[in-house]
């Protein structure tokens, strides 16, 4: 019997907002699929891109970023900061040839528990579509 | 016995050779790189000097010591990684990249035979390729007791004669290899070996480039470690380190575990290039550098090959490939700093 | 047009009214012609200074290891850090200003502009004169080059020669100089970014195929890296050697240590290599080419990095090096930067 393929996410949370987000949706008992590693950041805008390619490397199916909406990051501008540079690692990535859809960010509040579950939802189906991620997985 | 071969027909000599793994100079475009061939057609014996020199071939940039894989709290699975078994042929190497395996085999060789080397270098035939014409416009073979035609450490000489190879066992194992097409392959006539011997003394004019005098230079060198030259030389290497990555002799490497899964803990053990020009290359855990200057670097390159080397083995561990000079991108060139030694030191 | 002689009387008259006393500059190498980076102390070896088509590199470069010198040097300094510099090598000065890793007023910037041509590609040279020996190739003062092949001399059209950079180039003279020799020239130059909208307009797997076949060459030299006058950092994400550890760092944190890339040049290592510093490099590359030139592999470097400009340039109008007086590409953002791609 074959194992049926769970994409992995490497979800990268902010404290403040996505991360207590995704726990409101635990609390909350919303169901949602359980293929995401959630890592807790202090803010979208301390994400190195050596996390995300880090991931990628490691072999995450796919990689999320999630952040507080614009005007409400507890730093006042860590998730400008992030806007810039994660679309720059996203151009950098798709013209790299890994499927675009691979990558993703959000703005999650710390009240959005759905929506976070939404869009892990999503995510989730577009990644079993796409199958497992092996371009810049390290394969030994 | 000498022999001729039509050169249309080398590649059904090395079609014959399909219990081999077949290595030999490919084009890239501009450039040549010695890599594994599937089609005969691929090997390009009309080239000038490959990139990375067939070193790379015994002593990789990556080679997997073993694996690891933890399959309990106190159990583990570790198992070495065998290659190939299957014999390997190398086509086209020079007399000077021939010559260097020769000298790589001292460092890899002697008391403790490193075994990972061994097998690669054990299982491969080299097929030279004399230089009618110099390969580069910075080599200096002649100078560091080479030659164009020199079949030193090398199975099988072939030299160009236009139409044919002219093709000389220098082993039992060369024997073997032209047996296994032996219709292919007539006896030489005396104006062949006529033709052959003034290609390669006619090849040896034509070196471009020459040391004055290499064991005056070693002799000089040994006094040289706190000479102001190295300061002034070194000006302007960028540390990059494409100089020892290309030499044919050079050997330096690290060895890293790499983890390949965390949980339950899966790696390998694998050796790597490494570089005397790189600023950690003697960094040590305490936070010291005894070569913290690029002057230092160039200092240890240059007298590693030409006195600590001579000194040790007595020959200079160098066979005026004239790579790192070609690739260096500042312009640092060791037959004119060498040649300042001499006159200089 | 800027000869030669026309360098080494500027820097013999600099040098005699104190302004300089050491100069990073070019001089001839030893064979081919082609000029080598020179650095020479009061007057000894002005004479053998060089402005000519091959004085391809930048010497921002040696401002790395001039401030490293000095750091450590027991007297404070006497003299401005002092180099040549071409248009895009003044672009890299203002951005190290920009970041503060030099103060302006430590340098003295000797700038020569390309004028009508620019920098002659080794390559294009090789090919265009397969088999024969160039001695030397030298401006003309108009858009031509004279290489001198087998002793003879042949005028060439430079755009036959020109560096791919050079024929794509933004500042054909130097934006920040303390002297300027040439004439600030405005020449015709080719769309920046075609090669990379090539590869934009490939899917995928297709972009895919031929960055593997590109990057799997790469035996990880770090040349490209070495040579860029923006790769300063004390320890590159490659070293990482020494973060956190000192003598009384037990082992465990020792084997725990973070290592982004491992040194295996495996494709996935060397992917995360090129393409963290082409991030790092967003905003600060000024397309100078060395890394590319200085490639063993032939890697098309510059072809990552033009994309980062190519985004900071037509998404956030960003324009890198013109003026040391803007914030950084990463460490700033407007209210206008596009969110579209963000849920």
């Amino acid at each position: 019997m074959t194992d049926r393929y769970e994409p992995k996410i490497v979800a990268l949370l902010c404290k403040w907002c996505s991360s207590a987000g995704s726990d409101l949706a635990g609390v909350s008992r919303m169901q949602y699929p359980a293929n995401v590693i959630p890592i807790t950041v202090m803010c979208s805008g301390s994400v190195s891109p050596l996390y995300i390619l880090s991931s990628f490397k490691q072999g995450a199916d796919g990689v999320l970023i999630s952040g507080c909406h614009p005007g409400d990051c507890h730093y006042i501008k860590g998730n400008y900061y992030a806007r810039r540079r994660i679309s720059l690692v996203k151009s950098m990535l798709e013209y790299i040839g890994l499927e675009p859809e691979r990558f993703r960010m959000s703005w999650v509040s710390a009240a959005e528990g759905q929506k976070y579950t939404e869009i892990i939802q999503d995510f989730v189906e577009t990644l079993q579509a796409l199958g497992p991620q092996t371009k810049l997985r390290r394969n030994a | 016995m000498n022999k001729i071969l039509e050169k249309k027909s080398f590649p059904r000599w090395v079609a014959h050779l399909k219990s081999h793994t077949v290595y030999g100079p490919v084009s890239r475009g501009d450039t040549w790189h010695f890599q594994e061939v599937d089609r005969p057609e691929d090997i390009d014996l009309d080239y000038a000097q490959a990139i990375e020199s067939p070193k790379t071939l015994i002593f990789p940039a990556k080679e997997v010591l073993f694996e690891f894989e933890r399959t309990g709290n106190d159990s583990w699975n570790n198992r070495s990684v065998p290659i190939d078994d299957k014999p390997a042929v190398v086509f086209g190497i020079r007399p000077c990249e021939a010559r260097a395996l020769l000298l790589t085999d001292r460092v890899f060789g002697g008391d403790i035979r490193d075994p990972y080397y061994w097998r690669r270098r054990d299982r491969a035939a080299l097929v030279g390729l004399a230089c009618t014409t110099p390969p580069s416009e910075d080599c200096f073979c002649t100078s560091v007791h080479g030659s164009p035609h020199s079949s030193e450490g090398m199975d099988i000489l072939m030299t160009d004669l236009g139409e044919f190879y002219f093709v000389e066992a220098e082993t039992d194992r060369g024997e073997a290899l032209i047996g296994r097409a032996a219709d292919l392959f007539r006896p030489a006539g005396e104006a062949q070996r006529k033709t052959v011997k003034d290609i390669h003394d006619r090849a040896r004019d034509l070196v471009k480039r020459s040391l004055p005098d290499v064991e005056a230079i070693s002799s000089r060198l040994s006094n040289m470690f706190d000479d102001p030259i190295w300061e002034v030389e070194a000006i302007g290497c960028i540390r990059c380190g494409i100089c020892t990555y290309l030499c044919p002799t050079c050997h330096c490497f690290d060895i890293n575990d790499e983890i390949t899964r965390p949980i339950p803990l899966k790696g390998q053990r694998v050796r790597t290039w490494d570089t005397c020009q790189f600023p950690d290359f003697t960094m040590h855990s305490s936070g010291h550098n005894p070569r913290p200057h690029k002057a230092s670097r160039l200092r240890q390159r240059i007298l590693h090959k030409f006195s600590y080397f001579k000194e040790r083995e007595g020959v200079q561990q160098c066979t005026g490939c004239g790579r790192c000079i070609s690739h260096c991108p500042v312009g640092i060139d060791l037959i004119e700093i060498l040649t300042k030694v001499e006159h200089d030191g | 047009m800027v000869t030669s002689q026309d360098l080494r009387d500027a820097v013999r008259r600099l040098m005699k009214q104190g302004k300089l006393k050491t100069l990073y500059a070019y001089r001839k190498g030893a064979g081919g012609g082609h000029a080598v980076p020179a650095f020479i102390r009061d007057a000894e070896g002005v004479e053998d200074l060089t402005w000519d088509p091959t004085c391809v590199h930048n010497l921002s470069r040696y401002l790395i290891d001039e401030k490293r010198k000095r750091e450590k040097a027991k007297t404070p300094p006497t003299h401005p850090m002092a180099l040549v510099v071409k248009g895009c090598d003044s672009r890299a000065i203002n951005v190290l200003i920009q970041e503060k890793f030099v103060k302006r007023e430590d340098l003295y910037l000797i700038g020569i502009s390309c004028e009508h041509s620019g920098m002659a590609d080794p390559g294009k040279v090789a090919r265009k004169f397969a088999g024969q020996e160039i001695s030397d190739i030298k401006f003309t003062g108009e858009d031509t080059f004279i290489v001198v092949a087998d002793g003879k001399e042949k005028v060439v059209p430079a755009s036959d020669l020109l560096a791919d950079r050079c024929l794509e180039c933004p500042a054909n003279f130097p934006v920040v100089f303390d002297l300027l020799l040439g004439d600030k020239t405005k020449r015709n130059t080719a769309a920046r970014y075609k090669d990379v909208e090539k590869i934009e307009s490939l899917n995928p797997d297709q972009k895919w195929a031929f960055w593997t076949k590109a990057l799997e060459a790469c035996i990880r030299c770090y040349a490209c890296r070495s040579i860029c006058p923006m790769c300063y950092c004390d320890e590159c994400v490659v070293d990482s050697i020494s973060q956190g550890i000192g003598p009384d760092t037990p082992a465990e944190e020792k084997a725990q240590r973070v290592r982004w890339i491992e040194r295996s040049p495996d494709l996935s290592e060397t992917l995360v290599y090129h393409m963290i510093r082409t991030i790092h490099l967003a905003g600060r590359c000024i397309d100078c080419g060395e890394c590319q030139r200085a490639c063993p592999v032939d890697i098309p470097l510059r072809l990552l990095n033009k994309k980062m400009e190519k985004d900071a340039r037509e998404i956030f109008q960003y324009e890198t090096g013109f003026t040391s007086d803007q914030p950084s590409l990463v460490s700033s953002f407007r209210d206008e930067d596009p969110e579209d791609f963000i849920r």
